[in-house]
């Protein structure tokens, strides 16, 4: 669904520090929302902590740096690292262009997805919650 | 938008870096409008002027303008301004938004001694930035008077779209250019400024002149070197420090802040204002602290942002003058983590390719 100028995806969760979630059975791809990328505007760097380590729930998981801003990621799971895009190293605009496809951040190895979930939002959820904000 | 010193004003239009890229390759036009502006007329306008700012004032001609600063009496900085002579008796001094107030006032109340009038003239012109290497060539396209026999540093008067204008060849982006002074222009009656604008904007189209908002105002000085009052300078830190020497006239009589600072001069500075260039990922912010090696904390940054030109983190930092030597290695702090980052000298970028010193 679209709102206000904010897309947010109906099959993702989200948590309220603008993180969305997509699963993939065991394991979950995470990234930033829409709304996210276009508060921060024109992304030039992004760190998401290495492959592998173990990150908790709204914990930090990196930093996304825009020309007059830096901002934390917070994941919006609990796991384990698999992956990192490695491609937003040297293309981090693509955060800015596709921030629910190719500016994915990484996958994690989910440990109790279900417990998670209580504290994610739906679409529908995530979108009054942007309007509330904005 | 953002409020800035009272005003609603944009961060960026289209975005900062494609506005900052403007400007260094093409053209790109400011609102400046929120600058505070002071007209100072009479027989001692100069002598007056020469004793609250640092600059010579003396050597200016009618039609030049000078980068100065005011200082108080112990030579920390109250401002820094551009001065322009419109007349041997008449004088336009803008200094930063931030400081309209205080500056008027420290101008009024020091103009007591002397035989002048100060007039705040903030509300009543307005006033427009067009900057990089088109700037000539788009302003010359509405102005009736020929802009290319204006030097750097100099100013004329001329019509522009049909409006009674003041231009100065003299910018905050290093990149040659124009300050634009629409006259006659109260903030009740603002059309003659939105008239120049639009044409300043449509004679421009041709060379892809962008609107800039005060991001990449603040990315482009930054690159140039330029200072930002309350970030590089402010009343704590004298022009010394700063590397303003080039507008400290030591050997003018005595003006505000002369004792403090021929002192500071004689015993020499304490700490500089040096240019920082990452060596890796991250951009410095204000308030990081410069480190030497872990042992060692040497300053503190006061500017710090992406250069959209040169695709790393910039910065500006006050550090102890024993390490104040270019091509010292050092680290910032960024967020507690030790980054690589090395003294430069500025410009950040390279001077005879990009600013007001390229070769065509």
């Amino acid at each position: 669904m679209r709102v206000l100028d904010y897309e947010i995806p109906d099959k993702l969760y989200y948590s309220r520090e603008h993180e969305w979630v997509r699963l993939k059975g065991r394991e979950a791809i995470v990234g930033i929302t829409d709304y996210a990328q276009k508060q921060l505007h024109e992304i030039v760097y992004v760190e998401v902590q290495q492959e592998g380590s173990e990150v908790k729930q709204f914990q930090t998981m990196g930093t996304v740096e825009s020309v007059k801003s830096v901002s934390d990621i917070f994941s919006p799971v609990t796991g384990k690292i698999t992956k990192v895009n490695t491609e937003l190293t040297d293309n981090p605009e693509l955060l800015n262009q596709d921030p629910y496809g190719k500016g994915w951040l990484a996958k994690i190895n989910l440990t109790d997805f279900k417990k998670d979930m209580e504290k994610l939002l739906s679409a529908k959820q995530y979108a009054d919650y942007i309007k509330t904000i904005e | 938008m953002i409020e800035f010193a009272g005003f609603q004003m944009p961060i960026w239009y289209k975005g900062i870096i494609p506005e900052h890229m403007a400007v260094r390759t093409r053209v790109g036009i400011f609102d400046i409008t929120h600058m505070g502006r002071a007209l100072i007329t009479g027989a001692k306008s100069e002598a007056f002027l020469n004793h609250v700012t640092t600059n010579d004032v003396s050597i200016l001609t009618p039609l030049s303008a000078q980068y100065s600063t005011m200082c108080n009496e112990n030579g920390g900085v109250k401002d820094d301004l551009i001065l322009s002579r419109l007349e041997q008796e008449k004088f336009l001094m803008v200094y930063n938004a931030a400081n309209r107030e205080k500056d008027y006032q420290w101008l009024v109340q020091n103009a007591k001694a002397f035989d002048v009038k100060v007039e705040d003239a903030s509300d009543t012109i307005a006033m427009f930035a067009v900057q990089g290497p088109n700037a000539q060539p788009t302003l010359q396209k509405i102005a009736d008077a020929d802009q290319s026999k204006i030097e750097r540093f100099k100013c004329g008067w001329t019509k522009l779209a049909g409006v009674d204008s003041f231009v100065s060849r003299t910018g905050y982006t290093g990149e040659d250019g124009f300050e634009v002074f629409v006259l006659n222009t109260p903030l009740s009656k603002p059309e003659n400024a939105v008239k120049v604008w639009n044409a300043i904007l449509k004679a421009g189209e041709e060379f892809g002149i962008e609107p800039c908002g005060l991001g990449a105002r603040d990315t482009l000085r930054l690159e140039a070197g330029m200072c930002l009052y309350g970030n590089d300078i402010d009343e704590t830190t004298t022009p010394l420090e700063a590397g303003l020497d080039f507008v400290v006239k030591l050997k003018k009589e005595a003006f505000i802040g002369k004792d403090a600072l021929t002192k500071q001069k004689a015993e020499g500075i304490k700490r500089k204002r040096v240019g920082l260039k990452m060596l890796e990922k991250g951009i410095p912010r204000p308030k990081q602290e410069v480190w030497k090696d872990s042992a060692q904390k040497i300053g503190l940054v006061t500017s710090g942002t992406f250069s959209p030109l040169l695709e790393h983190g910039i910065a500006m930092a006050y550090v102890s003058i024993e390490h104040a030597l270019e091509g010292e290695k050092v680290m910032v702090k960024v967020r507690g983590k030790p980054l690589k980052i090395e003294i430069v000298k500025f410009p950040f970028y390279d001077s005879t390719k990009y600013g007001h010193t390229r070769q065509k």
